[in-house]
């Protein structure tokens, strides 16, 4: 008898889901369910349950339970019949309504598949999605310009290709930064520049200005985008105790490790961040690619995995 | 400004539909009535223009979308993610909230046959379905309904859209003695 009735029951959503596979499958009435012959079959699915996967098992077994019971009372003898509801009742009602349920499923499929064949306006977005998605931009073009004006245009287009530049240390840089705060209260990011003409001095005197910050040995302001960046003092003799402390509480190792020499462009292919992480640093980095190309800011911020989002 | 071409301006600037209501706060001018004689007023100018796009009656609101012949060449740019499909389970749960709401977790779990904890929790999380209150029975469990979202998401104006039961082609009527079952009300107990 249920030979034919191969049941994998990972295919089924649930108890009710199962026994309306049985009935339907055998064309059995639902309104006159053969319930001994049902239970068995359900039985001998759920028998498949392995021991351990008790996590689905439960409903399957009340469902179990349940049919059991069923049957049972089909057996006792029923004294008034108009009164008493056939014990199937509630089950068939159950049954109905479940697949009333997934009759209504497959429209809201159709319904939502439907939906989806209408777009509004800005459906699509045409442009590549990167870093600068959610920043609005604030600036004026005269704000633009002026910083373009800042800009030193004298560099050649096609720089020669550079091996490797000289290490700049993180140490020199703040050294430099307190220094020129000992004899003012505050200091233009664009003077402590002035000497060097090399980007990387610029990265690491900036880098060595966000620490110093970082430990409230001095503010960063900026009026708004492109403008002058100012360096102002912050109690330095508060910041030299707790120094002090900490390197008396660190101990043996001497370069502090926030202090620790920025390398740089040396090994900057191994040291890239993950792709899209920081288009910004990839582009300081212009001058020290092995590649002879121009690096595109723009590839840089699109996504590498673009793709795996779809 | 005619009336139109305010209501026209503001069902284009939107990215979600938008309720007669809230596109009459463009203007004091406006009310909500001003406003839907505005809208079957563009409805017809696109329609009898060839518009791409028509005023679609949408999550209680309006919005332009395009007319869904166009999608063979729109989808040919979707750039966007689309959201995952619902899963079978979660299909299912969001049929019996939509038909039952407000509904409490244990009458879904009875109608289902399985347990819907992770189910309602995803669909919550997608916005589809929100707690609407709580049931006066014992333990006062929290009763889930639908939300706007989930009318915009299947294209539905509001709930009367949604399918009636008595035009699901399941048999229910064919024998008197089941009418009677049946009759006692949607068959699921309250308590």
């Amino acid at each position: 008898m249920n030979g034919f009735l191969q049941v994998e029951l990972d295919r089924f959503q649930g108890p009710l889901d199962l026994l309306l596979h049985l009935i339907r499958q055998q064309d059995i009435d639902i309104f006159d369910i053969p319930i001994a012959t049902i239970t068995d079959q359900f039985l001998a699915a759920v028998a498949q349950i392995q021991a351990g996967d008790l996590d689905g098992a439960g409903e399957f077994l009340e469902m179990a339970a349940t049919l059991v019971r069923i049957k049972a009372q089909m057996l006792l003898p029923r004294y008034d019949e108009d009164e008493e509801e056939d014990p199937r009742a509630e089950l068939v009602r159950r049954l109905l309504e479940y697949e009333q349920i997934r009759e209504i499923s497959s429209r809201l499929i159709r319904a939502e598949a439907e939906r989806a064949r209408r777009f509004p306006k800005g459906y699509f977005d045409f442009r590549p999605r990167g870093f600068v998605e959610d920043t609005p931009l604030e600036s004026t073009w005269d704000e633009v310009l002026e910083a373009a004006r800042e800009v030193d245009l004298t560099h050649p287009r096609n720089r020669p290709h550079r091996v490797a530049t000289g290490l700049v240390a993180l140490e020199e840089k703040v050294r430099l930064i307190l220094d020129a705060l000992e004899g003012s209260e505050r200091v233009e990011f664009s003077k402590l520049l002035a000497p060097w003409k090399d980007k990387m001095h610029g990265v690491v005197t900036f880098l060595a200005g966000l620490e110093l910050s970082r430990q409230r040995a001095l503010t960063l302001r900026q009026t708004r985008p492109f403008s002058e960046l100012w360096l102002l003092r912050g109690d330095l003799e508060e910041w030299a105790r707790t120094r002090e402390e900490m390197m008396r509480v660190g101990g043996a190792r001497q370069p502090d490790p926030q202090f620790d020499t920025w390398e740089g462009p040396a090994d900057a292919g191994a040291q890239r961040p993950p792709s899209g992480a920081s288009p910004q640093l990839d582009a300081w980095e212009t001058g020290h690619r092995t590649s002879a190309q121009p690096p595109d800011p723009q590839l840089d911020a699109w996504p590498t995995d673009q793709e795996g989002e779809r | 400004m005619k009336v139109s071409q305010i209501v026209e301006g503001v069902l284009f600037a939107s990215d979600a539909p938008l309720k007669a209501e809230e596109i009459a706060r463009a203007d004091e001018a406006l009310d909500e009535d001003l406003v839907e004689e505005a809208v079957r007023e563009l409805r017809a100018f696109y329609d009898d223009s060839g518009r791409a796009y028509q005023v679609v009656e949408l999550g209680e609101g309006y919005q332009i979308l395009t007319r869904s012949e166009l999608a063979p060449y729109l989808e040919r740019f979707d750039t966007v993610p689309r959201l995952p499909r619902l899963s079978g389970p979660a299909l299912e749960t969001l049929a019996i909230i939509a038909y039952r709401q407000p509904i409490g977790r244990i009458e879904i779990e009875y109608i289902r046959g399985v347990g819907a904890a992770g189910v309602i929790r995803t669909l919550q999380d997608r916005g589809l379905v929100e707690v609407g209150g709580r049931s006066e029975g014992l333990g006062r469990p929290l009763l889930y309904q639908t939300t706007r979202r989930f009318l915009e998401h299947f294209g539905f104006a509001s709930l009367e859209d949604l399918p009636r039961p008595e035009e699901l082609p399941i048999l229910l009527r064919e024998r008197g003695s089941l009418e009677e079952i049946l009759g006692e009300g949607n068959g699921v107990p309250t308590s």
